[in-house]
């Protein structure tokens, strides 16, 4: 089984201080740790396993600067065996959907029975580029999928809907598939590894190999654009239980008490 | 991926290795598990080819290198344990606590899945000089990512500085800037990672002026001392510094402990280091305490478990844990406290304190913590 | 005229709340726009949902079909983009849902129509439209613009908009379905409940959630203690789950569970919107985290800003003195 995995590098903001860039259009980079997507490593670890079981290659994708060289390095190391960048300074301020046309255009040349990706990035929180990029290759797909059993030529996918609730369905091949996470348990890739993987080139294309225009890509070709960010303001607040643990935990439960709560 | 025992032999000469069992006979971990240093060797002796995943006792090891100290003919068992792992890490199927220490500690120089930018929080109020570039130390206090993050290790780092305070050293920290010794990662297997935390650590140290380094727990301590090359400072645990600082009446006493105390000998410190009177020294210093010697103490201190990356890893044993049973000898010596010199034995024995139900009759504290009450 | 379309989402016989949602956002956006709201209901044998939906819109489209019988984004897409470009609706809205997610992005692809996900706010000021969602975990607000377009897809994230009841008298309309044939290539087999394995955490009076703060496995035995001592369950949000920790029936959130308890306390719990999807229902909710800007303040009711293995071994031992 041939398989596609797109992979994106995002910043780890979940515990970092976020501030906005004084263009006001995006966030300070400085001081971010940079990682593969959580989603995305999911997809990823997804692919290699089908290729343990059932042999096949995988070739990573990504739209990304230089320094996303770092993900795909990762990618190699773990197992998979080609990766691709795309990148040319016109593709900068590219939304979800022409993010897709990209990857589209990259893929379209390539053999494959499958695509991965995650379903969501930590960044944008978006989940346009899936089903997107489906659509454009003309090629069927599924989203939130938390269990793939392939064949040849076909899947039987579960997706997550609300409330735990899965919905099964059979899918013909090739397809897109957006992975959940938590679907499987990503493996490690050592400081050695991806020294190695390093010797293996990563093939970068821009606008001109993708045979794009300039109007189709970057912030001319997406029909959406960040106008502002801003810091959300907490309208509502928790009364705050001031003191040391003892103190605050000694009130907390005084008020749950008069509050008949225990 | 297998590992053929004859490479073994090769590599780490075990060809000296006469079977004589004392390895084994010493492992701490070998009363609990199925790991057996003598049998390891035997098989490589043997040409026996190892499937490192399927050897899952090899994470049992805390590399307390006990079995290294009894071998009457130097050979060291536990880097047969070192090889297997490193074999299991280049696979990428290792546990996932495990994986998360080693990511994090590539992408943020801790182990504890924190951003860097909060790596000075323990400080909270304390008056701590903070390095900049360029700067001159006379003492490069190394806190340690545990004492940075962990907030029960975090009271050591702040009755640290307290009592360098007290010295009157001129000390400095890194602050943000100090990155994990990534000396468990490379007891993990990782070998790539603590290259490269070698490497980028002496880049950074190399930044600053600082004729001496003193660090809080013995683990950066022995990596600095033994498993770095080229350190051109002179390194210190902490208990070595305080010991000296007692002795040359830069530390005097204004209080007192009345209680009995016993010591825990961290096998970092003790073991693989020989550092085992300064911490006594200290203690025994410290004016109202009653000090006790456990019968397992210096060279034969029962290992807590807490080293070898066995912080990030459940062992499989069900029998008892040997923190539990140091606890237990602790209390029936007698012992209102139990000290020691070391952030993770310290977490490992208190955890033991609570699940053997002991939390009434000892407290596990670290020297520095009863250094600051009195100093 | 610019008018607005929204979805119907509904399963299993029954209409999702969600819908009713943006069914009021779409009547209010219609007005700003100077149009009319038409409520799009399309599946097998759902002409009865007409009379829930009626006083909620202008229109209705109706589509039955049999291969509209349980949601296929394949067949859903393949109707309305023939219903959206025979009447050219301004805005269509589609739930963020496991349906939307799956239907929205191809759909505006093949309509060539911008496209925003999430959107927890919708403004046409002037009648040029903008939209509001959240990036980097919630940390972020972000305000979308758009290009000129015949037409624009923005999917509503849930709870976005409060439930109106306009007491409209909705006209509707039956059409065709435009499907020819089956969809061979992606087949709806059949739909899995969760497991409620031991615990059911949706009928218990206090809860107890655990996030990412616990950091490891081992740590949870912290917060077991306060679920004792408080008498009420554990629960978790989905890094827990994800990990291995807890099982899935233990999680709350958008693709967990949703409960309403008298009392939620949330440990560790940073409050990204997905998990307080599947609280904010609760009676009173308590927030322990070290993080004074985590959004789960700005939910709760009390909160304690600090170590939670610190704080929770406390509040166990008062309770547990409480108690007596």
């Amino acid at each position: 089984m041939d398989i596609i995995v797109c992979v994106k590098r995002v910043p780890e903001t979940s515990e970092s201080d976020v501030k906005i860039d004084p263009s006001g259009v995006c966030i300070v980079q400085e001081g971010l740790v940079f990682n593969i997507n959580e989603a995305d490593n999911y997809a990823l670890e997804e692919a290699l396993l089908i290729k343990e079981k059932q042999g096949g290659t995988v070739t990573l994708v990504t739209m990304g600067a230089k320094a996303s060289d770092d993900t795909l390095r990762m990618g190699l190391a773990k197992g998979a065996d080609t990766a691709i960048r795309l990148d040319d300074p016109a593709f900068a301020g590219s939304d979800g959907i022409v993010t897709a046309r990209i990857l589209a255009s990259a893929i379209k040349g390539l053999t494959f029975d499958l695509i991965l990706t995650g379903c969501i990035a930590s960044d944008d929180w978006a989940s346009v580029v899936g089903p997107a990029l489906a659509e454009m290759l003309g090629i069927p797909h599924a989203t939130m999928v938390t269990k793939a059993e392939l064949k040849d030529g076909s899947a039987q996918v579960s997706r997550e809907l609300e409330g735990g609730l899965l919905e099964v369905l059979d899918m013909k091949l090739p397809a897109v598939l957006t992975i959940q996470t938590g679907i499987n348990e990503p493996r490690y890739a050592s400081i050695m590894g991806i020294a190695k993987a390093s010797k293996k080139e990563i093939a970068l294309k821009g606008l001109g190999d993708l045979g794009l225009e300039e109007d189709q890509v970057g912030k001319k070709g997406s029909k959406t654009t960040i106008e502002k960010l801003t810091l959300p303001v907490q309208e509502k607040m928790a009364e705050l239980i001031p003191g040391a643990p003892e103190e605050a935990a000694e009130k907390l439960s005084g008020i749950l008490k008069e509050r008949g709560l225990v | 991926m297998a590992v053929e025992g004859a490479v073994l032999c090769k590599d780490l000469d075990l060809y000296n290795c006469i079977q004589c069992g004392k390895c084994t006979g010493g492992c701490p971990v070998s009363i609990r598990s199925s790991l057996n240093p003598r049998r390891l060797i035997y098989e490589a002796l043997m040409g026996e080819r190892f499937n490192p995943i399927e050897r899952t006792e090899i994470w049992e090891c805390t590399t307390c290198a006990t079995c290294a100290e009894r071998c009457p003919k130097n050979v060291r068992p536990y880097e047969v344990v070192l090889e297997l792992r490193s074999n299991v890490i280049e696979s990428g199927r290792v546990k996932p606590a495990v994986r998360d220490a080693l990511e994090s500690t590539f992408m943020h120089g801790n182990p504890w899945g924190r951003v860097r930018e909060k790596r000075s929080e323990w400080m909270g109020d304390l008056k701590v000089t903070i390095l900049k570039e360029g700067d001159k130390t006379d003492l490069l206090y190394f806190v340690c990512c545990t004492a940075a993050y962990d907030p029960r290790i975090q009271e050591l780092a702040k009755s640290m500085v307290t009592v360098l305070d007290k010295t009157g050293v001129d000390f400095a920290v890194l602050g943000n800037a100090e990155s994990c010794c990534a000396n468990e990662m490379n007891e993990l297997g990782e070998k790539g990672l603590f290259e490269m935390a070698q490497e980028n650590n002496r880049e950074l140290f190399d930044k600053y002026r600082f004729p001496s380094m003193m660090t809080t727990s013995p683990h950066c301590f022995h990596a600095f001392k033994n498993e770095y090359s080229d350190i051109t400072f002179d390194i210190m645990h902490y208990t070595q510094f305080l010991s000296r600082m007692i002795e040359d009446d830069k530390l005097t006493f204004k209080g007192a402990i009345a209680k009995k105390v016993t010591y825990h000998d961290p096998c970092f410190l003790g073991k693989q280091n020989k550092i085992f009177d300064e911490p006594r020294h200290i203690l025994q210093s410290i004016p109202g305490v009653e000090y006790l010697e456990m019968d397992r103490s210096r060279e034969r201190s029962l290992c807590c478990e807490g080293g070898g990356g066995r912080m990030w890893m459940e062992s499989e044993s069900t029998e008892e844990r040997l923190a539990e049973i140091r606890v237990k000898d602790a209390v029936a010596m007698g012992a209102d406290v139990l000290a020691t010199a070391c952030p993770f034995c310290l977490l490992t024995l208190e955890d033991a304190v609570k699940t053997t139900g002991n939390e009434e009759k000892i407290q596990v504290r670290d020297i520095v913590e009863l250094l600051v009450e009195v100093v | 005229m610019k008018d607005v379309f929204a979805l119907v989402e509904h399963r299993q016989g029954e209409i999702l709340d969600v819908t009713y949602e943006i069914l009021s956002g779409g009547v209010e956006l219609a007005s700003k726009l100077g149009g009319q709201l038409t409520a799009v209901l399309l599946g097998s044998d759902v002409g009865s949902f007409t009379d829930q939906l009626k006083s909620r819109a202008h229109r209705i489209v109706v589509v039955e079909d049999d291969k509209l019988k349980n949601f296929n984004s394949e067949a859903y897409q393949q109707v309305l983009s023939a219903l959206i470009e025979d009447h050219k609706p301004y805005v269509t809205l589609i739930p963020q849902s496991g349906f939307g997610v799956d239907l929205a992005p191809s759909l505006a692809v093949e309509l060539d129509y911008p496209l925003t996900t999430d959107c927890y706010e919708i403004d046409a000021k002037d009648g040029v439209l903008s939209s509001f969602r959240q990036i980097y975990g919630g940390k972020v607000n972000a305000q979308i613009s758009f290009v000129d377009a015949p037409g624009y897809i923005l999917t509503v994230r849930a709870a976005s908009f409060a439930v109106e009841e306009p007491g409209l008298t909705a006209e509707i309309v039956n059409v065709d379905s435009p499907l020819t044939e089956e969809i061979a290539y992606r087949k709806f087999v059949d739909y899995v409940e969760a497991a409620v394995g031991e615990v059911d955490i949706t009928q218990a009076n206090i809860v107890v959630g655990i996030g990412r703060g616990i950091k490891e496995q081992e740590n949870l035995t912290v917060v077991e203690e306060l679920a004792k001592a408080i008498g009420g369950v554990l629960a978790c949000s989905r890094p827990v789950v994800d990990a291995g920790w807890l099982p899935k029936e233990r999680q709350v959130g958008a693709s967990g569970k949703t409960i309403k308890p008298k009392l939620y306390i949330a440990v560790g719990i940073s409050g990204a919107f997905q998990h307080v999807a599947g609280m904010k229902g609760a009676d009173t909710i308590v927030a322990i985290n070290k993080d004074c800007n985590a959004p789960i303040f700005g939910e709760a009711d009390y909160g304690i800003v600090g170590d939670l293995f610190k704080v929770v071994p406390a509040l166990s031992e008062k309770l547990k003195e409480l108690k007596g």
